[in-house]
């Protein structure tokens, strides 16, 4: 038996070799085949203007709704939405995704539209609605009533070529400065009323031998735009708001003096020896939710905080601050540049947009997402304020949360945040990454002005 | 529940349509006359899996190359444009060379790690043996994000006068010093070198299972003789057991390299490749998920490709060098 499989063995062998030898001799002819074939087919660009035009035809009952948040943000705006689609005979399919950047495009490109989308950045709404893809909503919504209810220049932020395309469902406000009550009282500070009292006050509170700023920008991939918003802010109350829009479009370029004025008023307060906690070198590191923290220490490691309304919410302040914030925790508007100027807003928020331009259901649905006091139960819980002035105050949870929303509604207008508006290579990218770079002191201001300046897509 | 119906349905469906279809198959080409038959079958027999291969791969692939010369939105050719508006810029050489150092100092250190702990791991008693390599092949098991949620905590800064969230902080401020800035060290790369040790923890278990199946394989005889022959415990090592491993460890270099090449998750998540920590497969996301750049981000996927063929050409020649000696 032995013997006789040492004899077979070898001629088995070959005979393996053999036939593996042809089948690579077939394989590797069919794959040469069809690399040829696939070569010919597919030597076709995309066709511009191939996204189909006209959005989505859905005339049922059943709409889809995108989301950029998840978590307890999307759980809370569930709730809010579906007692009244369900009184409606509404079926609701949620969509929530925290990449929606990335997804919206794709579903785009697969022709795979929602029927309603809550879009986290306007500028990406302005492009669909510019290529015809989403429906106007000035026949949807009650225009004049809204324009009466809603923070001046909410609106416009979701305008393109005269139409309203994007509704602001939820606002988030940007230009505060938060503050430890008590310990401001003790030393007799005031609040400023202007950018120079300001600036003064650091002064005043760094000669005293205290520190004035708490400042972190750290925020793992998207570290660097709490640095963005305090360009914004900056240049948004220097400069007022037209000029302000000028900039965020590239009418005015990075590489300019109304920016360099900003940033040499952002140098002082950051960069100055004694104003920041952990001085400029930390500042990169220091992540934004935690960077108050200093704060509430006594006697207070420093003394302001300018950040988004929505760090005074659990998983930003410590706890223990969050439960007794309206004693702990005050809160001012980014003072404007005079007295008797402008008094700008700087915020965010989702606006939502139709793709489903004869779907009734979906419709209704906006037109309830548009009415004065939507969102109350949402309120209620804390992260979310109304874009509306005439919303029921009473629904915020507590004095801090509506002394921001107030810092909104009395402001001579809302802007947009600039970064959210920009085309993605520069409002996600360089304006981030360069501005990180400079305050960590790896590139000179004039180099990361004009990188940014250099990395604006061309004829986008 | 209804998932994993639905999931068993799939597995079900999937093998029960192939068996079909290859049933099928043979039927059709049992229709030819008999040499036709000979001839067609392998033909057949291979259609459905390069039509898969034809469809997920080459026709991707093609499209790319294609996109490549195209511009962002892929509507009109521009040439080499892309090229070279990548080459010039100093950030894509920059990252070009962070990847670079990734290739030569990852794999190298993978390697010479697992051998370590290989050998040492060999000569523990079996229950200790067994124990040291789960643990050391446990961080395998987790997704690169996992690991750079886990690190973070380690390379985490708070400003000096604040307690220190991340443990080498910690340890730090308790020697007495002022906290440092781990991931924004970047005149020596020493950021880079710090990520490249999330790698190494997660693919050293990688390499250890391997070559210690390798070192085990390894006959006993030839020990032995060397033995006899008197060499010490570390000529044994290097000039009988390493050669004669030599394959394996080909492999394992081979394997990790390419996913050094690819290396992307541990970098987006850490830094999104700020303080010139960039790779080429962090640029790679950036344009094409953030930039919407399709033209820049195929450029550097066909760059890509191209410095993985060496890589490829040697592996294949080495497996048909082993084929042959078998």
């Amino acid at each position: 038996m032995r013997r006789s499989l040492a004899l077979v063995k070898p001629a088995l062998v070959k005979a393996t070799l053999v036939k593996l030898t042809f089948v690579r001799a077939v394989f590797g002819k069919a794959v040469a085949v069809t690399t040829v074939v696939v070569l010919l087919t597919s030597g076709c660009l995309v066709q511009s203007g191939g996204i189909a035009g006209g959005g989505n035809s859905n005339t049922s009952k059943t709409i889809e709704i995108m989301l950029g948040f998840t978590g307890d943000q999307f759980d809370a705006f569930k709730a809010t939405v579906e007692p009244y689609a369900k009184s409606q005979g509404i079926k609701i399919k949620w969509a929530a995704t925290a990449n929606f950047n990335q997804l919206i495009n794709t579903r785009i490109q697969g022709r795979n539209l929602p029927d309603i989308a809550m879009f986290p950045q306007p500028g990406i709404l302005k492009g669909l609605a510019a290529k015809n893809q989403l429906a106007p909503l000035d026949d949807v919504l009650d225009l004049p009533a809204l324009k009466s209810s809603m923070t001046a220049g909410t609106l416009d932020a979701g305008t393109v070529n005269g139409k309203l395309y994007g509704l602001l469902v939820s606002m988030n406000v940007k230009s505060l400065i938060f503050y430890p009550k008590p310990a401001f009282a003790n030393a007799g500070y005031a609040v400023p009323k202007t950018i120079p009292e300001l600036l003064t006050l650091t002064d005043k509170i760094r000669s005293s031998g205290k520190t004035p700023w708490c400042l972190g920008i750290e925020s793992a991939a998207a570290t660097g735009w709490p640095a963005t918003d305090w360009f914004e802010d900056l240049i948004l109350h220097e400069q007022g708001t037209t000029r302000y829009n000028a900039w965020v479009n590239h009418q005015i370029k990075f590489d300019s003096p109304e920016v360099k004025q900003a940033a040499a008023i952002f140098s002082q307060i950051a960069f100055t020896p004694g104003n920041v906690v952990g001085g400029r070198k930390s500042i990169a590191s220091d992540n934004y939710n935690t960077a108050a923290n200093p704060m509430f220490k006594s006697p207070p490691g420093c003394f302001m905080y300018k950040q988004g309304n929505f760090v005074a919410a659990p998983g930003g302040f410590p706890d223990n601050v969050i439960s007794d914030i309206d004693n702990k925790v005050g809160v001012f508007g980014f003072p404007p540049a005079t007295a008797n100027g402008e008094d700008p807003v700087l915020g965010g928020g989702d606006m939502a947009a139709l793709f489903s331009p004869h779907d009734e259901a979906a419709k209704k649905i906006l037109r309830y997402m548009s009415t004065k006091n939507f969102g109350a139960s949402d309120a209620r819980l804390g992260n979310y304020i109304s874009p509306h002035k005439d919303f029921d105050q009473s629904n915020y949870p507590n004095n801090v949360v509506r002394d921001a929303a107030n810092v909104a509604y009395k402001a001579t207008s809302f802007a947009f945040d600039g970064s959210d508006q920009m085309p993605g290579v520069v409002g996600s990218g360089s304006f981030w990454k360069d501005m990180t770079a400079w305050i960590s002191g790896q590139m000179s201001e004039d180099q990361a002005l004009k990188r940014i300046d250099a990395s604006w897509p061309s004829g986008s | 529940m209804i998932k994993t119906i639905n999931a068993i349905l799939t597995v079900l469906g999937g093998v029960g349509a192939a068996l079909v279809l290859y049933w099928l198959l043979n039927k059709i080409s049992g229709l030819f006359p008999g040499r036709w038959e000979e001839r067609i079958k392998p033909y057949f027999f291979i259609l459905p899996a390069i039509s898969a291969i034809s469809l997920y791969l080459i026709y991707p692939a093609v499209q790319t190359i294609e996109f490549s010369f195209a511009n962002s939105g892929s509507t009109a050719w521009v040439g080499f444009k892309n090229y070279r508006e990548l080459l010039t810029s100093a950030d894509f050489q920059s990252t070009l060379f962070n990847t670079l150092l990734w290739i030569i100092v990852v794999p190298a250190l993978t390697i010479f790690f697992g051998l370590i702990i290989a050998v040492l791991a060999d000569r523990l008693r079996p229950q200790g043996e067994k124990i040291a390599k789960t643990v050391i092949f446990l961080p395998m098991a987790i997704s690169a994000v996992g690991a750079g949620t886990v690190w973070r905590f380690i390379y985490a800064t708070n400003p000096p006068g604040e307690p220190q969230v991340g443990l080498l902080n910690e340890v730090v401020t308790k020697l007495g010093h002022q906290p440092v800035n781990w991931l924004q060290l970047s005149t020596g790369r020493e950021n880079s070198f710090l990520l490249m040790v999330i790698m190494l923890w997660a693919q050293v278990g990688f390499a250890m299972v391997l070559l210690s199946a390798a070192i085990k394989g390894v006959p006993g005889e030839t020990l032995e003789a060397a033995r006899i022959d008197g060499a010490n415990e570390r000529q044994i090592f290097t000039r009988v057991v390493i050669p004669q491993i030599r394959p394996t460890i080909i492999t394992v270099f081979v394997t990790v390299t390419i996913t050094v090449m690819k290396v992307f998750d541990t970098v987006y998540v850490m830094t999104n490749g700020d303080f010139n920590t960039n790779v080429v497969g962090n640029q790679f996301f950036n344009e094409l998920f953030t930039n919407f750049n399709n033209g820049h981000a195929a450029a550097i996927v066909v760059l890509l490709m191209i410095a993985i063929i060496p890589i490829m050409v040697f592996q294949v020649r080495q497996f048909r060098a082993e084929e042959a000696a078998r």
